[in-house]
């Protein structure tokens, strides 16, 4: 033992956490640092303050759908199966391929999905939503860093753009509208719907080209 | 997985299965089309992050305070599920788990001498979810779409007198579309569909196939 390290402050978890990481991937975001240490370590409180900053907007997200099947006790539903789900699939979380925040959406988004057909389906479904996406293993990973950069710039780009066109992401992605349903709802023709989603991820470079790929 | 394909699914196809609103048969044969093509997950990526700011930016809404104790307690009476190995890896995710979990028959039924179908059960009236298999060489009758059909190849080729369309490709069959798909000579070729209402054989002997190829879904 060396003298000098009575002097450390930082707490040992953290030291814990970040020693995982080298270099400059430290910078990597908190909720995505927090993920890993729940994959990694089953560490409760590390998952204590995910739910804590996740469990609200799980909640929101659960209020913003409208289609069928909604029901008033979906927001606290959700976020107890998507939580349960954070936990068991931790592990394989990749922190190369998502940052935790969208990792989550693509959990929240599947579940949600669920619960709503179960509630207008009497029909017995043999296949949830998860059954339909895959991660394969991808030919070139991106680091930490760029992954967070990425996630960034489309955070500053999405703060950026004309009222109507976040409107119209806000309508498609946390609604859940199709875009035939954001047609009727905004009594827009459904190629002024397309093209305005498309101009909104082209100006966040999302999407690089201007027309539609047939 | 390589990145070879040539066909894919729409930009906007892409946006709704990222936002969750594509319909179940259209989900399945877009994410069957992702297990090949490396250009389309990519873009799925850049699209489940605008998904991910967007959840992070929306309404919250305060949770019962004793939810995080209700919710650990489901986890400590929950067992650890066992991760699925993946049954067959050069098949997609989703139609492992539909040959799993919703095949309607164990075995492949013969529609004609040169196409086999097997059918699933997915849960949802719009669409008829199958396999097709043309055999190696086989010649499939000339008929029209009276819906929409997507197909993605999952093994071998197949082609009609448009071009050929290899592993990973994805077609959309409008109504009105007519054609001949014909099976490679060199193996057989199975394709994952969803089909919407049922196809019309315009060869005059078809008649004699057309219960067979009506729209069934399960």
């Amino acid at each position: 033992m060396q003298a000098n390290l009575t002097n450390s402050e930082a707490p040992p978890i953290m030291d814990e956490r970040i020693a995982i990481f080298s270099g400059a991937e430290k910078r990597s975001d908190q909720w995505t640092l927090l993920l890993i240490a729940v994959g990694q370590k089953r560490d409760r409180a590390a998952f204590a303050q995910l739910f804590k900053h996740f469990g609200p907007l799980l909640k929101g997200f659960a209020h913003a759908a409208r289609n069928e099947g909604w029901f008033p006790g979906l927001g606290d539903d959700l976020v107890q199966e998507v939580m349960i789900k954070v936990w068991q699939k931790a592990h394989g979380f990749n922190a190369e391929k998502a940052s935790a925040t969208t990792w989550i959406y693509t959990v929240a988004r599947n579940c949600r999905i669920d619960m709503l057909r179960r509630k207008s389906n009497t029909q017995h479904l043999p296949l949830e939503n998860e059954d339909f996406w895959s991660e394969p293993d991808e030919e070139t990973p991106i680091s930490i860093l760029q992954q967070k950069r990425s996630e960034d710039r489309v955070q500053t780009a999405l703060a950026q753009l004309p009222k109507e066109q976040d409107e119209i992401l806000r309508k498609v992605y946390l609604e859940g509208k199709s875009h035939a349903e954001a047609s009727e709802e905004l009594g827009l023709p459904l190629g002024t719907v397309k093209s305005r989603v498309r101009l909104a991820l082209q100006k966040m470079q999302i999407m690089i080209s201007a027309e539609e790929q047939e | 997985m390589n990145n070879s394909t040539n066909f894919h699914p729409t930009d906007s196809m892409l946006i709704e299965f990222s936002a969750g609103s594509l319909g179940v048969a259209p989900s399945i044969c877009v994410s069957a089309h992702l297990h090949f093509c490396a250009s389309c997950r990519a873009q799925l990526k850049r699209l489940d992050q605008v998904g991910g700011q967007l959840l992070g930016a929306s309404n919250s809404f305060a949770v019962d305070d004793d939810a995080f104790d209700k919710l650990m307690e489901k986890i400590d009476r929950a067992e650890e599920p066992v991760a699925q190995e993946n049954s067959n890896r050069k098949m997609p995710f989703s139609v492992n788990k539909l040959l799993s979990k919703a095949l309607v028959k164990d075995s492949w039924q013969r529609l004609t001498s040169s196409v086999a179908i097997a059918r699933f059960r997915t849960g949802q009236e719009e669409f008829e979810v199958a396999l097709h298999k043309i055999f190696a060489g086989g010649k499939t009758p000339k008929h029209d779409h009276h819906g929409l059909e997507y197909t993605v190849v999952l093994k071998g080729s197949f082609s009609d007198e448009h071009a050929v369309y290899r592993e990973g490709d994805f077609l959309v069959r409008k109504p009105g579309d007519i054609h001949q798909p014909m099976g490679a000579n060199n193996g057989d070729c199975i394709c994952l569909s969803a089909l919407s209402a049922p196809i019309k054989l315009t060869n005059p002997l078809g008649f004699l196939m057309q219960p067979w190829l009506r729209i069934n879904p399960m």
